[in-house]
C-alpha cells in the first residue's frame, strides 16, 4: 500500500511512531562541516520529517546506528566483566538503496565471519527497520549501478519527498494500521538506473596476476597523496573494523569500560603489534589493502558481492581529493594489461 | 618646471608625491582586498590614459597607479566617481558624499584581509564581509588607522603588524562518542599549532588555556568529532607596526570576542582618536595614539559602552617588545621641547 | 541474548617464573582443552586485551610466556601468585600433530618464537614414540634472552638440539643466526618429515628460504604467524591478510599458504 501525506500529517504519524521506535535520519548540523561555514550532514535522532536531509547525500553513513563509533562492551571491576546494557527500543532508520546493501556487507562480517555472531552487532541489528529514501538522480560521486547496489527490496517503508508532501510505500504490515485512514496513492520507489560515473571492476584472473597487482607502481602514487587519515573509511557504510580497549573511570583504575571504537586500515598503526613491528608501512601499501579488500578479498572470501557498494562517500570525504572510483578504474586498466600479458605468455591468443 | 602644488592636500586626496616633480601615484581602495574583476578595466583606463601604464599592487591591497600628472588629477577624480560609489557606498554601505573630488581622505587606510573562508580551507571567518563592515565604521575619517583581517591564526594578512589586527578564530567542540582515538588532531595541533591536545584513556584531552582557535583539529578529524562552534570569534591584536624608529609586533588585546563586540570596539576608534588628539587629526597612526594614551586609558575609551560576550578575554596589561633601531630610544629630553 | 563471545573469565595465577628480565611465564589454573599452537586473549581490567600463545599445557593448568612489550603485558608483570587474570579462548588452529605422526620433525624457533613451540616440544619429550626423530634449533639474541633454560637442557638430552646465540658462543650454545645452522639438519636422511618455523617475521622468512635451499619442499614447512589482533574471532579486521583472517585460519599456516599471504 502507498499513501500521499502532507509533511504536517506525516509529523503527526511520526510522533505516534516515536512512541515505539527510535527514528534516525540524516540531519543537517549547520556550520559543523570540515571547513568554515560548511554544514555537516550525518545521522541523528529526528523529531520531524522536516529534519531529514533527503536531497543531499549524507557525509557519514547510517552504519553509525548499528555499529556505533564508540560502544561500551563491558563494565569492569577488579572482579568481573559485566556486559553493557542496550536500549531495547526498535529502530527505524532512513537510508539509501546502497546503504541497505552496505549494511548487508556488515551483516556478513559481524554475523557470518568466524564461528559465531558478534553479540553487540546482533543486538542492535535485530531491532533495525529501514525506510528507503529515493535518490532522484543520485550524486556525482555515486557508482551504485556499477556495483549492482542501486536497487533493493529489503525495506519496511519507502519514501519520496515532494515539497510539502511525501509519498510513502508501506511494505511492512506492522505499519499498516497506522496509515489506515490516510489518502492512498499509486507509489513505488524509483531507483537510479544510471550514474554519472561508471566504474569498471578489476577482474583478477590468476594468482600470478594478483601478485603483480600487489607490485603495481600505481600504489606508490598514494605514498605522497594519501594522508592515512581514515576519513574515507569513517564515512564508508561497509567498513567494519574496530579496536577494543579498556578505559578506567576512576583514578585508581579499578573500574571502567571495555569498549570498541572504529579502526581504519589506512591508519599507520592498524597492523602494528605490541613491540612495534607493523606489516603495512606505507600509505600506498595501506591504500592497496583497502582497495583490494573492497573489490577483491571480500568476494574471494564470501563469494557473491563486493564489499564496496559504490556510495561514493569515501570520495566525498577525502581531503586530498582522491577519488575511489578513479582508483578502481585505474586499477582495472592495469589488471586488463596484466591479464593480457599473462594470456600472451601462456600462448593463448587474445 | 615651475610647480606650485599643495602636496599635503593631494596626499589627503590619496595622491602620493613622486620623485618626478609634478607626478603623483593614485591609491584606490579595495576593502578586504577584493573587488569585482571588471574594475581592472577602470584601473587600466586610468593607468593608460593618465598614468604611465603601470599598476603597482599596493602594499595595503590598494590599486596604485603611478605617473599621474598634476594637471590630470581633476579628470582622474571625476572618473573615479563611479568606482567609489560602487565599491565604497554600494558594497560597503559607507556613509559619504561621493562627488567629482575623488577620495575625501587618506586617514583610515584600506582595510586589508586575506581571502578568508570564501575560499581558504584554513579560514574560520568571512574576512571580506567583515572588512566591508569595518570600512563602513572607519571611512571616511581623517584619523589614521591601519587594520588588517586574517581568516585564521596563520595570519597571512599580517594582522600582527597593524594598529588593529583581527584574527578569525573558532571555539572547538569535541564529541566524545565520535572520537576514534586516531590522534590525527594531536599530531596536527603539535605540528601546526600549540600542542594542546593529548590522548588519555582512549579519548582526547585539551589544555584549553593555550588553544589558538585555529580549527586545524576539525579540518583533519576523520569522524567529525571536532567541530567549530557556529558562532564566529575574533582575536584582536593592537599596536603592531613597521617603521624607521621602533617597529613592533602587535600584542593581544582581546581574545574570543564576537563580531558584535569587535564592531563595537572599532566603532569607538574615532572617538578615542579624537580624545587623544584633542579633535585635531594628525598624521599619526593608531599605535602611536595608543602609546600616547597609555594602555589603561586606551582600554577604557575603546571599551566604552561595549558589552563583552561571556567568552571574551581582555589583556590586563601589555608589554611591548619593540625593535629598537637606536637604543635608549625611549629616553627623551623632558624640558626644552615644545 | 546469544552467548557473549567477548566475555573474559577470571583465572587464578598459580605460579610466575622469571625466564629473563623481560619474559615471565605465568602458570594459570585452567582446565581447558587446548591444542599446541593455539592462543588466548588475555586481559586485565583497565589495560585491555592481548593475544598470547600457550607455552605449556597441563591437565588443569596452562602456561603463557609473556614478553614485556605492550600495555597489557607491562601490567601483567606486576601481578603475583594468587592474583587473577582474565582470559577468553583458546583461539586459532594448532600444529598438525596427526600429520607429524611417525615422521621426523624439525623445529626451528627464534627468540620469543620458542614459547609457542614449547608445549609441542614438551609433548614429544613425553611421547617421543609418536614421531621418528626430533631436531630442534633454538636461537636467541644473547645470553640474557635465553628462555626456558631448564627445558632446553632436558630437550638436549632427548632431541637432536642445536642452540645458538646471535653473536657469541657459551657452553651449550653455538654462535650465529638460526639460519646458519639449518644446513646441519640431515634432511636427505629423512624418509618423510615436517619442519616447524616460529619466530619474528624476518627470521621466519629467511629460515624458510634456507630450508627451501636445503631441498625442503614447501608442503613440509609450517609457520606460526603473529599479528596485531583485537578480537580473535574474525570481526575486528586487524589480523586480515588478503582474504585470510589469521585469528581464524591461523596462526599456524603451511608454507604453501603462508607464501600466498601478501601483506
Ligand atoms: S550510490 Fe548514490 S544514487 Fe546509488 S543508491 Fe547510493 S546514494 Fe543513491
Ligand atoms: S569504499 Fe567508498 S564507495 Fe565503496 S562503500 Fe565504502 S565509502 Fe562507499
Ligand atoms: S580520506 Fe583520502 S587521504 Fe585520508 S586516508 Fe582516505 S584516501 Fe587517504
Ligand atoms: S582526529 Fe578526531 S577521531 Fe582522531 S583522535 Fe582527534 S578527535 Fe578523535
Ligand atoms: S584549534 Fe586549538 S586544539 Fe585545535 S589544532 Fe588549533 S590550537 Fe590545537
Ligand atoms: S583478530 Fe579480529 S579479525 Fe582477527
Amino acid at each position: 500500500m502507498a499513501y500521499r501525506l502532507s509533511l504536517s500529517r506525516m509529523d503527526e504519524l511520526l510522533e505516534k511512531m516515536r512512541e515505539s521506535y527510535t527514528i534516525y535520519a540524516p540531519m543537517r548540523f549547520e556550520k559543523r562541516g570540515r571547513y568554515s561555514d560548511t554544514d555537516l550532514v550525518r545521522y541523528d535522532k529526528i523529531r520531524s520529517v522536516r529534519d531529514i536531509v533527503y536531497d543531499e547525500k549524507s557525509h557519514f553513513s547510517p552504519k553509525e546506528v548499528i555499529h556505533p563509533i564508540t560502544q561500551a562492551l563491558f563494565h569492569f571491576t577488579e572482579f568481573e566483566y559485566r556486559e553493557s546494557e542496550v536500549d531495547e527500543r526498535p529502530v527505524l532508520v532512513f537510508v539509501r538503496p546502497c546503504d541497505i546493501h552496505g549494511i548487508q556487507r556488515l551483516d556478513t562480517m559481524f554475523l557470518e565471519n568466524g564461528d559465531a555472531a558478534d553479540p553487540y552487532y546482533k543486538r542492535l541489528r535485530d531491532k533495525v527497520k529501514f525506510v528507503l529514501m529515493e535518490c532522484g538522480k543520485g550524486w556525482d560521486t555515486c557508482f551504485c549501478v556499477s556495483m549492482g547496489t542501486n536497487r533493493t527490496e529489503d525495506y519496511s517503508l519507502a519514501v519520496r519527498f515532494a515539497g510539502e508532501e511525501l509519498l510513502l510505500e508501506v511494505k511492512d504490515p506492522s505499519f499498516r494500521p497506522l496509515f489506515a485512514s490516510e489518502k492512498t496513492a499509486d507509489f513505488r520507489p524509483e531507483f537510479v538506473s544510471a550514474n554519472r560515473l561508471t566504474v569498471r571492476l578489476p577482474e583478477i584472473k590468476s594468482r600470478d596476476v594478483l601478485e603483480k597487482v600487489h607490485a603495481l607502481p600505481l600504489w606508490e602514487s598514494y605514498d605522497t597523496r594519501c594522508l592515512s587519515c581514515g576519513a574515507c573509511t569513517a564515512a564508508c557504510v561497509s567498513c567494519s573494523c574496530f579496536t577494543t580497549s579498556d578505559v578506567a573511570y576512576s583514578e585508581n583504575g579499578r573500574s571502567g569500560d571495555r569498549r570498541r571504537v572504529w579502526a581504519s586500515c589506512l591508519h599507520k598503526d592498524f597492523t602494528v603489534m605490541a613491540g612495534g613491528h607493523g606489516f603495512r608501512k606505507t600509505p600506498g601499501e595501506r591504500m592497496r589493502f583497502r582497495t583490494l579488500h573492497k573489490v577483491y578479498d571480500f568476494r574471494a572470501r564470501f563469494g557473491g558481492a563486493d564489499m564496496c557498494v559504490g556510495c561514493g562517500r569515501c570520495t566525498d570525504r577525502c581531503p586530498q581529493l582522491i577519488s575511489f572510483a578513479a582508483t578502481l578504474n585505474r586499477l582495472s586498466g592495469e589488471v586488463d594489461r596484466l591479464n593480457a600479458e599473462a594470456a600472451a605468455a601462456t600462448g593463448v591468443s587474445v | 618646471m615651475n610647480h606650485d602644488i599643495d602636496i599635503k592636500k593631494l596626499q589627503v586626496n590619496c595622491f602620493r608625491q613622486s620623485k618626478v616633480p609634478g607626478e603623483f601615484m593614485l591609491q584606490m581602495r579595495a576593502p578586504g582586498g577584493v573587488v569585482q574583476a571588471k574594475y581592472l578595466a577602470v584601473v587600466q583606463h586610468i593607468a593608460d590614459t593618465w598614468g604611465n601604464g603601470q599598476l603597482h599592487l599596493g602594499m595595503r591591497q590598494t590599486f596604485s597607479i603611478p605617473g599621474i600628472k598634476y594637471e590630470n588629477i581633476e579628470a582622474v577624480n571625476e572618473y573615479l566617481r563611479g568606482y567609489i560609489e560602487e565599491v565604497e557606498v554600494a558594497s560597503c554601505d559607507v556613509n559619504m558624499d561621493v562627488n567629482e573630488g575623488g577620495y575625501p581622505t587618506i586617514g583610515a587606510r584600506n582595510v586589508m584581509a586575506c581571502i578568508g573562508n570564501s575560499h581558504c580551507i584554513k579560514a574560520n571567518i568571512d574576512t571580506l564581509s567583515l572588512a566591508r563592515k569595518m570600512e563602513k565604521l572607519v571611512f571616511p575619517s581623517h584619523y589614521h588607522i591601519k587594520m588588517s583581517i586574517a581568516g585564521c591564526p596563520n595570519d597571512c594578512a599580517k594582522a600582527t603588524f597593524n594598529d588593529f589586527g583581527i584574527v578569525g578564530i573558532a571555539k572547538m567542540e569535541y564529541d566524545y562518542d565520535r572520537c576514534i582515538a586516531c590522534e590525527r588532531c594531536v599530531e596536527t595541533c603539535a605540528s601546526h599549532a600549540t600542542r594542546v591536545l593529548s590522548l588519555e584513556n582512549g579519548k582526547i584531552v585539551k589544555d584549553v588555556c593555550c588553544c589558538v582557535g585555529c580549527a586545524e583539529c576539525a579540518t583533519v578529524c576523520p569522524t567529525g568529532a571536532w567541530t567549530r562552534r557556529p558562532t564566529k570569534f575574533y582575536r584582536v591584536l593592537i599596536g603592531g607596526r613597521s617603521g624607521k624608529q621602533y617597529p613592533r609586533a602587535g600584542k593581544i588585546f582581546l581574545n574570543w570576542v564576537t563580531e558584535e563586540v569587535l564592531l563595537a570596539v572599532i566603532g569607538n576608534w574615532q572617538a578615542f582618536s579624537a580624545e587623544v588628539l584633542n579633535h585635531q587629526p594628525r598624521y599619526l597612526h593608531g599605535g602611536h595614539l595608543i602609546d600616547m594614551a597609555g594602555y589603561e586609558k586606551f582600554k577604557e575609551w575603546i571599551l566604552k559602552g561595549v558589552k563583552l560576550n561571556p567568552e571574551a578575554e581582555v589583556a590586563e596589561r601589555l608589554y611591548w617588545t619593540e625593535t629598537e633601531y637606536r637604543s635608549n630610544i625611549h629616553v627623551k629630553p623632558v624640558c626644552g621641547v615644545d | 541474548m546469544t552467548a557473549n563471545i567477548f566475555k573474559p573469565d577470571p583465572y587464578r595465577i598459580a605460579d610466575i617464573v622469571h625466564e629473563t628480565e623481560l619474559e615471565y611465564t605465568f602458570k594459570v589454573e585452567a582446565g581447558v582443552k587446548v591444542d599446541h599452537g593455539q592462543f588466548f586473549q588475555i586481559s586485565l581490567p583497565e589495560i585491555g586485551e592481548a593475544p598470547i600463545s600457550v607455552s605449556g599445557i597441563g591437565r588443569d593448568w596452562l602456561e603463557f610466556t609473556i614478553r614485556k612489550v605492550g600495555k597489557v603485558t607491562h601490567r601483567l608483570f606486576s601481578l603475583r601468585r594468587g592474583d587473577r587474570l582474565f582470559m577468553r579462548g583458546p583461539y586459532g588452529n594448532s600444529f598438525p600433530l596427526d600429520e607429524f605422526r611417525g615422521k621426523d620433525l624439525v623445529v626451528i624457533a627464534g627468540g620469543t618464537g620458542v614459547s609457542p613451540v614449547r608445549s609441542l616440544l614438551k609433548h614429544y619429550f613425553d611421547h617421543l614414540d609418536e614421531i621418528r626423530s626430533l631436531h630442534f634449533i633454538a636461537g636467541f639474541k644473547d645470553r640474557g634472552s635465553i628462555l626456558f633454560a631448564d627445558d632446553l637442557k632436558d630437550f638436549a638430552a632427548r632431541f637432536h638440539a642445536i642452540y645458538t646465540l646471535d653473536k657469541e658462543a657459551i657452553p651449550g650454545f653455538q654462535s650465529g643466526l638460526v639460519t646458519e645452522h639449518i644446513r646441519k639438519i640431515p634432511f636427505a636422511g629423512f624418509a618423510d618429515y615436517n619442519v616447524v618455523i616460529v619466530g619474528p617475521p624476518v627470521m621466519m622468512r629467511y629460515a624458510a628460504l634456507e630450508c627451501l635451499k636445503n631441498g625442503v619442499s614447501k608442503e613440509r614447512i609450517w609457520m606460526s604467524f603473529e599479528r596485531n589482533m583485537s578480537c580473535a574471532v574474525g570481526k575486528c579486521g586487524h589480523c586480515k591478510i588478503n582474504e585470510t583472517y589469521v585469528c581464524l585460519e591461523g596462526p599456524v599456516f603451511n608454507y604453501t599458504k603462508a607464501e600466498q599471504l601478501l601483506d
